[in-house]
């Protein structure tokens, strides 16, 4: 029969905002006035972790391992009568038409590989003693024991590669900062998670602030370093909470300070509040707001492992990173997975937060576990690797996941935000967008981004707008290519992806834009008419409901008709029709 | 000693030795903006020195301005990719800064003037009023909006006047205006100080410090002392 001990309610930002807390609280009354004796644990589950943030809040009975998605504060009394019994059905994830109580059977789930993620959701990260009890601190125990270059040893065995965007083997900067005998060292944490629509390092940090921890200590162990810092974003005040939970408790339980656990080494870690800019995530610029200097960055070719923080030899680690080094010193290197947890956002059925084997397709990430694009649209690009990444378009689907691969065809995995448009995402609008996004977060140091970008968005605003010429698209390509020479730092060099990887494989989108005027996803205002297609048109009034400018007019059950002088293209028909009666001409 | 090849003639130099001054003490031209013999620090903003470094057969984009060179290298200052290049920076530098003296090139008539004025934001200007220990100006916002200013564009209390910025700025950006009496710049008014004893304007009494004299005349009056100490002894 099945049995329920616990109660997991999901605490992350993203259920606490869909009103979990609440959810918790009603919980715990129902079980009070039931008089039954169940321990609720209310914590992170799995904060966008499993990704399911857009259904949450979620709640998760074990042992039996019952998910519940959107619970509201009303449905606490059908799940406490049913601890034992049969599932409330309508709480369960349900996908073609079948329902799933269990989370490994749930497809999202069950082809992921989770590591960094593996005990979020299952642990509350405000207990230290949950993490020790699930194995935590044992990979930092057996390290204490270790030569830092065993330690070094390990994470070269594993293969483990820098998870923020570059690459680059973890080992090889550890081995080449251990071996400058150059006091003190410095470790810092990379928290400054800034691409829209990323949210792993959030997740991770709510979710397992004390794998970061260990991560850095262990890190700290093996350079020599006896000071860290970790630097996390303004807009993250949950994460540093719970960071500074974590390190508060590891000072008590003697992980952290002058003594780490009796072995006479020491380290002292840092919270250090980022300023909310984009750029601080690059690390020489990441390192000059740590020192209070103006967040910009230097050039790289003296490495930061050599001079760093204050020009001492410092080591700078993704969040995902670090929480991967426990499991690598726990296991040993060799029986590592290579993963990378990504955040899928856009139009695809689940969205969230994925983690799987290096070399996965994007096929697999988008269709097996995203489970398809929304309304079962065609689908037209994803924009891997934030607003530096380039956009893949149908053909390469099939492409594996990996550092390499990706850059090959112009995008970059980057951090892991991966961002799926269907066939309505215009994708001059999206180059524009980022190059938008991009000219407000560059640091304005050097020409080639400042001055490049600017003049990106003049001209990819005026192709949006009906004003562009043939030579326009060359003009991007030449501004383009020469700021991924000539740029000072990583996002000056990769600003201009977006452009040029648009450029390449969808060429004919712009050509549309400026020889016909016309803009075929029928998403750029200027060159957009909408008009209702009578034949299909039921009747129904969802598209003159949802019109802001009264443009719609028609009466039920009668095809609608839209005037084109209110009408603003806003597009608002076209989501409300269930009946794909909206349709999009050039103006 | 490190051999390079720049442009095809045979340089050495120094292990870290940055691979401008190797080219510029070898005769070979390699344009800047942003750099000057008088600050240590480089910014390396204004990206017009980019050159092709071969190492090994693999070819990669550098700024030569900061570029330590660490082994045998071929250089290409002039390549048709460093040129196509450098001409779209200086094309966009003219495009935010149309009053200075840069040159457009041509072929970039469909991008337009964003600006107006001559400060290509170089950070020379900068640069010399920390190395001066004032610290007065700064870059200030971020990306595109970025400007040199005082804080909050207020007149700063720590500007002491010196022209420095002024006087170091390659397109001539910084206005600063002069009477008999009076210096105006940053949005601050300063008096005007004159030599004792010829008259001429020598500065402003934050920077002058006390300093009464113009560089000739003090000139004259230690000479004048010194004659006194041996002549009367």
């Amino acid at each position: 029969m099945a049995k329920t001990e616990k109660i997991i309610v999901c605490c992350g930002t993203g259920c606490i905002a869909n009103g979990s807390l609440e959810v918790a609280d009603a919980l715990e009354k129902e079980i009070k006035r039931q008089k039954r004796k169940v321990k609720i644990v209310a914590h992170v589950e799995r904060s966008g972790c499993s990704g399911e943030c857009a259904r949450g809040p979620i709640v998760r009975l074990l042992p039996r391992d019952t998910v519940y998605y959107k619970v509201k504060t009303t449905d606490a009394k059908d799940i406490i009568d049913s601890l034992e019994g049969e599932p409330v059905k309508r709480l369960l994830h349900r996908q073609d038409g079948k329902f799933f109580e269990h989370m490994h059977e749930n497809p999202f789930h069950h082809k992921q590989h989770k590591l960094v993620l593996a005990s979020m959701g299952i642990i509350d990260p405000e207990s230290i003693d949950a993490y020790i009890e699930a194995g935590g601190y044992v990979g930092l125990k057996k390290a204490l024991k270790m030569k830092p270059e065993d330690i070094i040893k390990q994470v070269e065995i594993s293969g483990l590669r820098g998870k923020g965007g570059a690459g680059f083997p973890t080992a090889i900067k550890w081995r080449t900062a251990a071996g400058y005998d150059n006091f003190p060292k410095y470790i810092v944490c990379n928290g400054d998670e800034g691409d829209p629509g990323a949210f792993m390092d959030r997740s991770t940090m709510e979710g397992c602030p004390h794998s970061v921890i260990e991560g850095m200590i262990i890190g700290a162990l093996a350079i020599g370093a006896e000071k860290g810092y970790l630097y996390i974003r303004d807009e993250y005040a949950l994460a540093r909470q719970r960071i500074q939970k974590a390190i508060d408790d590891c000072k008590r339980k003697k992980i952290l300070g002058k003594n780490i656990l009796g072995s006479g080494k020491k380290l002292e870690l840092e919270i250090v509040r980022g300023g909310g800019a984009f750029v601080c995530g690059e690390s020489t610029a990441l390192m000059a707001s740590i020192e209070g200097r103006v967040g910009e960055p230097r050039a790289k070719y003296i490495r930061s492992v050599q001079r760093g923080l204050w020009d001492q030899p410092t080591v700078l680690n993704n969040v995902e990173t670090l929480a991967s080094i426990p499991v690598i010193l726990k296991d040993g290197g060799k029986k590592y997975t290579k993963t990378k947890v990504f955040a899928m956002v856009g139009k695809v059925k689940s969205t969230g937060l994925v983690e799987v084997p290096m070399g996965t397709t994007l096929r697999t990430l988008i269709y097996d576990i995203g489970g398809g694009i929304i309304g079962d649209r065609p689908f037209k690009a994803v924009q891997t690797g934030g607003p530096s990444g380039g956009c893949i378009p149908e053909k390469l689907l099939d492409l594996p996941v990996d550092f390499d691969t990706l850059s090959e065809h112009g995008a970059m995995m980057g951090s892991g935000g991966m961002i799926v448009m269907d066939d309505r995402s215009c994708m001059v609008e999206v180059a524009r967008y980022y190059v938008d996004f991009l000219c407000e977060e560059s640091c304005g140091k050097c020409t080639p981004c400042r001055e490049g970008l600017r003049q990106m968005r003049e001209i990819l605003t005026r192709i949006c707008e009906g004003k562009g010429e043939m030579e326009d698209i060359e003009m991007l390509k030449r501004i383009g290519n020469m700021m991924q020479d000539a740029s000072l730092c990583a996002l000056g060099k990769s600003a201009s992806n977006p452009v040029l990887s648009t450029i390449k494989y969808f060429r004919s989108e712009y050509v549309a834009h400026i020889k016909e005027h016309r803009c075929p996803a029928g998403v750029c205002p200027k060159l957009t008419k909408f008009v209702v297609n009578k034949d299909k048109c039921r009747g129904c009034c969802a598209c003159s409901r949802a019109c802001p400018t009264d443009a719609i007019k028609g009466k039920p059950k009668l095809p609608h008709k839209i005037n084109t002088k209110k009408c603003i293209s806003c597009g608002s028909c076209r989501e409300a029709c269930r009946f794909d009666a909206i349709e999009t001409k050039g103006r | 000693m490190i051999n390079v090849k720049i442009d095809g003639k045979k340089c050495t130099c120094e292990k870290g030795e940055y691979l401008y001054d190797v080219a510029k003490r070898n005769g070979i031209f390699i344009p800047v903006l942003c750099r000057h013999d008088g600050f240590e620090d480089r910014r390396s903003c204004c990206r017009i020195c980019i050159v092709e470094v071969e190492i090994n057969g693999r070819t990669k984009i550098v700024t030569s301005c900061v570029y330590p060179v660490e082994r045998d290298c071929i250089v290409r200052t002039k390549s048709k990719k460093i040129l196509e290049e450098r001409k779209v920076i200086y094309a966009l530098l003219k495009k935010r800064a149309p009053e200075s003296d840069l040159e457009m090139p041509e072929g970039f008539d469909r991008l337009v003037s964003l600006d107006s004025g001559k400060c290509i934001l170089c950070g020379l200007c900068v640069q010399a009023c920390d190395s001066l220990g004032s610290g007065a100006i700064s870059t200030v916002n971020r990306g595109t909006e970025k400007e040199v200013n005082t804080p909050y564009g207020n007149p700063s209390v720590s500007c002491i006047g010196c022209l420095s910025c002024a006087n170091v700025c390659p397109t001539g950006a910084i206005e600063f205006k002069e009477t008999a009496n009076t210096r105006t710049i940053w949005n601050k008014k300063f008096k005007l100080m004159k030599c004792e004893e010829c008259g001429k304007v020598i500065g402003t009494p934050e920077e002058l410090n006390g300093e009464s004299l113009c560089d000739a005349c003090k000139k004259a009056q230690v000479a004048e002392d010194f004659r006194k100490t041996y002549t009367n002894a």
